[in-house]
């Protein structure tokens, strides 16, 4: 299989040739750090022209189509205009930690991006306990929405960021126990492991119907993390204003903004590596001349296209289904995904444990 | 049983998601069934709807004739002081005195479009039209004269 | 003084600027912040020292648990925002007694016995491995605090249920019950004159 190794081990040969260890560290973190914003930001223009698209046409509209072929160049001119405009301090708000929010937010945002695989050996830091770093780091995402909320000093803010936090510490629970399934039957928290424990045959497909539940499972706790359509009633509009950003205007808003985007992007990206295998190609089994030719098709391709095919399940979810009262989202979480998945979790084990699995 | 009613509570959870969410797929995959009207592109084709309401018009037909016989009732039937019927008095035939509309003005800009005065007219006089585009540099032009100059009043028309 | 000295004076000082504004600050939530910071620099020294899984379990559970369940009840308390007012002077002397005993202790223990230099080999403890020891039996296994907290954590659990388990289902029936009554009462007419009668309003455009 094609493999990105070469090209990485290529320029980290240059650099060792020419510099002390110290400096390579230091452009191969410069030169990461670039990647990871550009990325960055061609993510969140494309993510919100698709939600944008995606919503109109589950709507019968036709969405943006006047800036580009389809309206593509919509969002940047939309970014253009939040870059020109001011971004406004309200008297009252903690004036430091009103600041400090959406740099928490993106920032945690972008440690998140560190242990995904996005293709054949391309990957920022294969550390050995990758979906524990994640579910760990993820939990911090949580305290920027609280500091916003507080700092605003504003009662829809307060209210936004106090049923987020409620949510997302609720959520993090079945969202992790899905998690837990596939690291059962891997056996191993290193995200090139449980892509090559997929080599033949996704797990989702391997597992029989409790990784499918785990799957489901997952799907609704990531939509539930993200603070999105069914689950947003941390900016529930009609009732919120905007939540937890209410207060905020300009590029702080759009930190906001994108570091939501870019979540979504991160929880489908683990969801399509966990669940259906990552940059892995879809191999069946022992059919080694079907396997070959799914080989052809670059690993790059397979991981982004899983992923975004997760990010229009959830933006499907968002333009169908209607906002979920307070105690009805704390009930559908204790009452009925943790009971399964903590039962699911059970049954996966017992399958792990017999080698029931393909 | 409690496990049974728990099971098929998940079940008929799940079927009535996967109903809501098969409408939106259907429409999403059919990009035919979008309904935008891409406005001032389709302009030359554009149709409005039988029933919208755009303006108060007043039809007149070949002969330069219309069908309002100046009775006001268009005039105390407007909510808020659109319409200002100016009437005259004509000498029929006979030789008597017949009141006959003179000036039928119209103030699109203090309109509503409530359509009240269409459904006031007994003669069928007025109608609501399909025009949309008010939009004018000088307000004075929104005071409309809606009888055509030289028009008279419909033969038969009481 | 090479690279990676540096990066661990530079999140020593990071934490300990970080504990000391937690301690100093007279806003309650801003408080919470700088302590909150302080636990993630904690927890960069252990990714510093390359033992990953604690780092993890680090942020889980002192930054995602419990500094946010700080931070829930500070929403949750009356008048957080106001700004608090300065400690008085004894207390002020009183810690910086116990602060100046504490830095003189430790102090003394290190002048002492100074740090050893026997762990000089890198930690290579995989995750597996961690799991393994927590379940061994022999030794140095840790299966009986493990199976003792587990158990804790599972009356803990259960507490949680029997708390928010619904009333038993007599009282649901009385609940049921009374409105009722009530709504009775309220349709029956008191006085004989009065024709109004607002459960059959067709009689009246009938009269």
């Amino acid at each position: 299989m094609y493999s990105l190794h070469a090209i990485t081990n290529s320029v980290q040969n240059w650099l060792n040739a020419r510099l002390s260890s110290t400096w390579v560290l230091i452009i191969e973190s410069l030169i990461v750090i670039v990647l990871a914003i550009a990325l960055f930001a061609a993510l969140g223009l494309i993510l919100v022209w698709l939600e944008r698209k995606v919503a109109a046409h589950m709507q019968i509209r036709l969405g943006p189509n006047r800036l580009g072929p389809a309206g593509i160049f919509q969002t940047s001119a939309d970014t253009l205009k939040l870059i020109l405009k001011e971004g406004l301090t309200p008297d009252g708000a903690d004036k430091f930690l009103f600041n400090f929010a959406p740099f928490v937010v993106m920032i945690v945002a972008m440690l998140l991006l560190a242990p995904i695989a996005f293709a054949n050996g391309f990957q920022i830091w294969n550390i050995n306990i990758g979906v524990l770093y994640i579910s760990a780091i993820s939990s911090l995402s949580v305290i920027g929405i609280l500091i916003a909320g507080w700092a605003s000093n504003n009662k829809y803010s307060l209210l936004g960021a106090m049923r987020s936090g409620a949510q997302i510490v609720s959520y993090e629970l079945s969202a992790g126990l899905s998690i837990l399934t596939i690291v059962v039957l891997t056996g191993s928290l290193q995200m090139t492991d449980i892509v090559q424990a997929q080599q033949n045959g996704w797990w989702i497909f391997k597992g029989h119907i409790p990784v499918i539940i785990a799957f489901i499972i997952f799907i609704i706790a990531a939509t539930a993390e993200t603070n999105r359509a069914p689950f947003d009633l941390a900016e529930a509009e009609s009732e919120l204003t905007a939540g937890f950003h209410t207060e905020y205007s300009g590029m702080k808003f759009a930190l906001f903004f994108l570091a939501e985007y870019i979540n979504i992007f991160i929880v489908c990206a683990i969801g399509a590596t966990l669940f259906l295998g990552g940059w892995m190609p879809f191999h069946m089994g022992n059919w080694t001349q079907f396997n070959h030719v799914m080989d052809f098709i670059p690993s790059s391709i397979w991981f982004f296209g899983k992923t975004f095919f997760l990010i229009f399940l959830i933006m499907w979810f968002r333009w169908t289904f209607p906002r979920l009262r307070v105690d009805q989202l704390l009930n559908l979480e204790w009452k009925y995904l943790l009971p399964v998945s903590l039962f699911n979790l059970l049954l996966v084990t017992l399958i792990a444990i017999m080698n029931w699995h393909f | 049983m409690f496990i049974k009613e728990y099971i098929s509570e998940i079940a008929k959870a799940t079927k009535s998601l996967w109903t809501g969410m098969k409408l939106t797929g259907h429409y999403f995959v059919r990009p035919k069934t979008v309904i935008t009207q891409q406005y001032p592109d389709n302009r030359d084709t554009l149709k409005m709807a039988d029933r919208f309401r755009g303006e108060v018009t007043m039809p007149h037909d070949e002969n330069n004739q219309h069908a309002c016989t100046g009775c006001t009732a268009c005039e105390l039937a407007c909510p808020n002081a659109t319409i200002k019927v100016i009437t005259k008095f004509e000498l029929t035939p006979e030789n008597k005195k017949k009141k006959a509309l003179d000036t039928f003005v119209y103030h699109l800009d203090m309109c509503t479009l409530c359509g009240l005065c269409v459904d006031a007219c007994p003669s069928g006089a007025i109608q609501m039209g399909q025009n949309f585009e008010h939009s004018v540099y000088d307000r004075s032009t929104l005071t409309k004269k809606l009888n055509k100059p030289g028009s008279k009043i419909r033969e038969g028309v009481e | 003084m090479d690279t990676s000295a540096i990066i661990f004076y530079a999140i020593a000082a990071f934490t300990l600027v970080m504990g000391l504004m937690a301690v100093t600050s007279s806003k309650i939530f801003r408080s919470a912040i700088w302590l909150l910071l302080s636990m993630v620099g904690i927890a960069a020294l252990y990714f510093w020292m390359q033992v990953e899984f604690i780092a993890a379990v680090q942020i889980i559970v002192y930054v995602g648990g419990i500094v946010v369940l700080i931070i829930f009840s500070i929403f949750l308390t009356q008048q957080a925002g106001t700004k608090m007012p300065g400690p008085s002077l004894k207390r002020i002397i009183a810690s910086a007694l116990a602060a100046l005993f504490g830095l003189t202790f430790s102090f003394n223990l290190i002048n002492h016995y100074g740090f050893s230099s026997a762990a000089s080999q890198p930690f290579s403890l995989s995750v597996s491995d961690i799991g393994v020891q927590m379940l061994s039996t022999t030794e140095h296994g840790y299966i009986l605090p493990f199976e003792v907290v587990s158990l804790l954590l599972l009356s803990a659990m259960v507490g949680c249920i029997v708390i928010a388990l619904k009333p038993p289902k007599e009282n649901v029936e009385r609940t049921v019950a009374a409105p009722e009554n009530i709504t009775v009462n309220i349709t029956e007419p008191e006085e004989e004159n009065v024709n109004v009668n607002i459960r059959e309003p067709l009689i009246i455009t009938e009269v």
